[in-house]
């Protein structure tokens, strides 16, 4: 549904007059235009509709006879409200002395001391006694809600808001209030821990200490701590948060809402895995492998051995680049490799480069689709990829649309996605599979036979068909949500292709409210695009003067001996490249690697000849580009750990003591730089960017984007999916917990993923593989463990594992088929 | 505006030329035999000097001198639980509190929560008794010591261990009337 039009009506608050958007709630209305505060405890507006559980926010509404709920009352013209009569007033007094009959004199312990909704409400609105003689309720506490979260239910005030959010906005249905009257309490439906992939949310949502994190707990009280700004680089959505700063230490991470980004929640990685910022494992000083053993060594030592080796191998040295590198890195790496160098292997796409024009196709800010459109849209279509795994929080911003906003929402993946259940129709496909899905569905649009094509895609041709139609009417503003996936592997650029018609047919290009949007592999794989870390593009998105060879070509040059030295910015191709099997061989004969790496992961532990220490996203400076375009900004908040320095000027320094300066004194300089040179950022600046960042695509600037070349293009016909004959399709996928970050926090380590093998029922029944067992994944002689984990909605002939985890990664495999047996 | 020094009129007085006898005479001494009185009026009044520090006066019972930790008398748990309600509202910021939690097996005070560090920063302390009023749990009390100085800035960082340690009474209290 298209964004609600705003209508302003006027009424009046307290004897003033206020004008505010119709259909808002009073106490929001009476705040923000009247600023006149009404006290709520369980309304929150990110939550949904008002429940009118508590009634902290009662008022007089001139013409009602009774007191109404300010929270659950919508503006309307000529409403005449008074919040701060003598009736209203013994009202909240009432109201509070009835929600503290029950609950504890805890403050002095109670971690919401000092941030507490009920202490202000109390304070500001209270009456100051309490004339309750009698014995309070008592429940066993502390408790653990989960690992995470800890329960305390005689703080419990009952507003519903935890159970809401789990209910409505998660919709993992695990919450429920049991029991009735006084004896209401706050449980999982099953008893079970509260474990989701957004549960931290309700501590912040929990208007009292009765939900509290586990990991902070005790740790600080608010005048201990700072709060600083900056971005969660942990994945692509790159949620607004702010850190609780403690003594040069993080203690928590909050949402800082932001309605155009994260919409005010943050996930689990992105809440707790700040952890790994703290602990003895994390990397804090440069090390240089010696005797086979990587040993710590001064900074003079490493940047020395490091300018040797670099210098040494000069043109024949590759560079891959991760996700959580900065726009500022990316720049001074390209200064390093092409200027310094005069290497132009570097890439920050795992798996292979992508065509320039058809890079630019995708990036146009014409076919630019923003977070909030997918709540407002029409239609979404989920494309080749799972939101909860690869950019969790627009898993939540789709469920809200599907909810509030009667967005259509269509699903076209091979794995199963968590997001079926609230879709008007899911489709299943082959893995690797989305070009000729997309194919399909582009086909069966423009009323061409689209039946071969499905069949080549392993999808059910009347899935295509029925996934069209619905596209079709759903009406004009369309966005498609889609997985770099899409546009991985050996046919990317047919992907690409594919899916620029597909957009073409439903005429996205310029379409307000509608266009692509993708979630990329890494968190800022589109500013470093931009920027020109690309074998085939130069800064802005220009054209490459030489075309160097692109991650895959890297890896094999390696291998062959025609590349001798490798940088890892930030990438471990053990874990992020689609083969294992390539980059051991290749790093087992590189002659030199130089990791920059916050953590001994395999490839650093095994092959790094220098490692040079990662900063953590919060003591990181420089800018990153959102998938939908919004360059933001981070910001360093604690001191770099340990001797850990800031990367940029270790890169600029490298890149002088080989022999070429950069010329780099600030951070800010060089983000100035940027600024300077990509054209469709021209006129940015940090000032202008800020704390909420800026849309690029939405600036006159974006009128100098690069001219791409217009679909329809003629499509490659796709090659059918491999049939299983017996034995299973490989698919693959990256959990959300599968990061470094994860294993090294201690809090979230219980989530760190172990591989598992999913299986369709009707496969397991057939391989004679129960639950739970341990399976052998194999191919090609090589093999892969893991427990079996059947899934009902596990399509049959295929087999999904994970990838990006230390062991037994599905990148060891080689697909398309695999056997599985039990072991 | 330029100054103009006819406009300075300094004035000299002068006493009188001749001396002239007795009033001379009253005139050169008069005065000092007039302070002299006071002088030796005051040899009549004997010593007052307290001979600090061997001598020192009571102080009275509200005094607010260095603070003290309290321990339950009958537990022995430590009183204070670690909620910086002291530190919130000290206006001079020396106090530090890092609080932890009690464990069965490690049950250091009564509450859920404990200071694992708290200090105070007594070349900071103004003495106002604040914290002391903060405290929600007279866990933190201020005492009658108020001889604190020491050679060194950082062993004015009282620690728990010191500020719950017993100490010792150096300066006597001032009884009841006196
Ligand atoms: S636990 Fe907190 S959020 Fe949940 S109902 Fe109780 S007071 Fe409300
Ligand atoms: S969704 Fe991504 S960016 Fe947001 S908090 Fe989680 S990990 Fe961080
Ligand atoms: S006496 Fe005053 S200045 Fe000294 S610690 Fe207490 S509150 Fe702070
Ligand atoms: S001394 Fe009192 S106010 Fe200070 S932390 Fe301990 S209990 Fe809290
Ligand atoms: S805030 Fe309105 S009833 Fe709770």
């Amino acid at each position: 549904m298209p964004r609600p039009v705003e209508k302003l009506v006027s009424l009046t608050i307290n004897g003033n007059e206020v004008q505010a958007p119709a259909g808002m709630m009073l106490a929001d209305a009476a705040l923000k235009y009247g600023d006149v505060e009404i006290p709520v405890f369980c309304y929150d507006a990110k939550i949904g509709p008002p429940v009118g559980a508590c009634r902290m926010c009662l008022v007089e509404i001139e013409g009602i006879p009774k007191m109404q709920a300010g929270c659950s009352v919508a503006v309307t013209d000529g409403m005449v409200v008074h919040t701060d009569t003598p009736t209203v007033k013994a009202a909240q007094e009432a109201v509070l002395e009835f929600i503290l009959i029950n609950h504890p004199l805890d403050c002095p312990v109670c971690d919401k001391g000092g941030e507490c909704p009920l202490q202000d409400n109390a304070f500001g609105w209270g009456g100051g006694l309490s004339r309750f003689i009698e014995p309070k309720r008592h429940f066993e506490k502390p408790l653990a809600l989960s690992p995470l979260i800890a329960i305390d239910r005689e703080r419990c005030i009952l507003c519903y808001r935890c159970v809401r959010y789990s209910q409505e906005v998660a919709e993992d249905f695990q919450l429920v209030l049991e029991e009735r009257g006084a004896d209401t309490f706050v449980t999982t439906f099953d008893g079970h821990p509260y474990v989701a992939p957004f549960s931290g949310n309700i501590i912040e949502l929990c208007p009292v200490g009765a939900l509290t994190s586990r990991p902070y707990r005790f740790r600080a009280r608010p005048w201990d701590i700072e709060q600083a700004g900056s971005v969660c680089t942990l994945c692509p959505a790159q949620c607004n948060v702010s850190f609780s700063v403690r003594d040069e230490r993080v203690l928590r991470v909050l949402g800082r809402d932001h309605e155009g980004v994260d919409d005010g929640w943050l996930c689990d990685k992105g809440r707790f895995a700040y952890q790994a910022i703290h602990v003895d494992q994390r990397i804090t000083a440069p090390m240089l492998r010696d005797g086979g053993q990587l040993r710590p060594v001064t900074w003079e030592i490493a940047i020395e051995a490091a300018a040797n080796l670099l210098s040494h191998a000069g043109a024949n040295t590759g560079a891959l680049v991760g996700g959580e590198t900065t726009n500022e890195e990316g720049v001074l790496l390209t200064h390093l490799m092409r200027e310094t160098l005069g290497s132009h292997d570097l890439d920050s796409r795992p798996g292979g480069a992508l065509e320039l024009e058809l890079l630019r196709a995708l990036n146009a800010p014409t076919l630019q689709a923003s977070v909030p459109d997918l709540q407002y849209a029409h239609a979404v279509l989920v494309l080749d990829c799972e939101p909860v795994d690869d950019a969790p929080i627009l898993d939540l911003r789709l469920r809200k649309g599907v909810r509030h906003h009667g967005v259509k929402l269509l699903i076209g993946s091979s794995r199963p996605s968590a997001l079926d259940e609230r879709a008007a129709h899911s489709a299943r496909f082959a893995p690797g599979c989305g070009e000729a899905f997309a194919a399909a569905l582009g086909a069966e649009l423009a009323g061409q036979p689209s039946a071969s094509l499905a069949e080549a895609a392993g999808a059910d041709p009347a899935d295509v068909v029925a996934l069209a139609t619905e596209l079709r009417e759903a009406g004009e503003e369309v966005v498609i949500l889609w997985g770099e996936r899409l546009t991985a592997g050996p046919r990317r650029n047919e992907g690409a292709r594919a899916l620029l018609n597909l957009a073409q047919e439903l005429g996205l290009d310029g379409q307000d409210g509608g266009g692509l949007l993708e979630i990329p592999s890494g968190t800022n794989s589109r500013g470093l695009r931009e920027v020109g870390v690309l074998p085939n593009a130069s800064i802005g998105l220009g054209d490459a003067a030489t075309v160097g060879r692109d991650s895959e070509q890297i890896g094999e040059a390696l291998a062959a001996g025609d590349l001798s030295a490798v940088i890892l910015l930030h990438s471990d191709p053990l874990l992020d490249q689609p083969s294992s099997a390539l980059w051991q061989r290749a790093l087992g004969k590189a002659s030199a690697v130089i990791a920059h790496a916050a953590f001994l992961t395999p490839a650093v532990l095994e092959h790094a000849n220098v490692v040079f220490p990662a900063e953590s996203y919060a003591e990181k400076e420089g800018t990153v580009v959102h998938p939908d375009s919004r360059v933001q900004r981070l910001r360093r908040s604690i001191a770099r750990q340990g001797e850990t320095r800031a990367e940029w000027a270790l890169l600029a320094e490298l890149a002088a003591r080989i022999g070429n300066d950069p010329k780099a004194l600030t951070c800010s300089m060089v983000s100035a730089r940027i600024f300077e040179q990509v054209p469709f950022y021209a006129g940015l600046s940090l000032d202008l960017i800020g704390g909420v960042g800026i849309r690029w695509s939405e600036r006159e600037a974006a009128a100098s984007f690069p001219a791409a070349p217009a679909a329809p293009f003629t499509l490659d016909p796709p090659p059918a999916a491999a049939s299983p004959n017996g034995l299973l399709r490989l698919g693959s996928f990256r959990s959300i917990w599968a990061s470094p970050d994860v294993e090294a926090s201690p809090a979230l380590a219980f989530l760190h993923p172990r591989q598992r093998v999913e299986l369709s029922p009707a496969d397991a029944e057939r391989l004679g593989i129960a639950h739970g067992e341990n399976v052998t994944v194999a191919s090609n002689g090589d093999s892969v463990t893991g427990l079996a984990h059947i899934r009902a909605a596990a399509p049959d002939g295929t087999v999904f594992l994970q990838t990006s985890i230390p062991e037994g990664s599905a990148a060891l495999l080689e697909g398309p088929l695999v056997e599985v047996k039990r072991s | 505006m330029a100054w103009d020094p006819e406009k300075d009129v300094i004035e000299v007085i002068r006493g009188p030329q001749k001396a002239g006898g007795a009033g001379g005479l009253y005139r050169a001494f008069g005065e000092t035999l007039r302070g002299l009185k006071t002088t030796f009026g005051q040899l009549r009044m004997g010593v007052d000097t307290i001979q600090y520090p061997e001598q020192k006066i009571p102080v009275y019972p509200r005094f607010r001198g260095r603070h003290q930790l309290h321990r339950f008398e009958d537990t022995g748990l430590e009183k204070c639980v670690g909620c910086s309600l002291c530190a919130a509202a000290c206006p001079s910021d020396c106090i530090r509190v890092v609080a932890a939690e009690n464990t069965p097996e490690h049950r250091v005070s009564a509450g859920e929560r404990y200071a694992a560090v708290y200090e105070i920063n007594l070349s900071r302390c103004i003495f106002c008794g604040y914290c002391e009023v903060a405290c929600p749990f007279d866990a933190i009390t201020m005492g009658h010591e108020f001889e604190l100085s020491d050679a060194n800035r950082s062993d004015l960082i009282f620690t728990k261990e010191m500020l719950l340690a017993e100490p010792i009474e150096r300066t006597p209290l001032r009884a009841e009337g006196e």
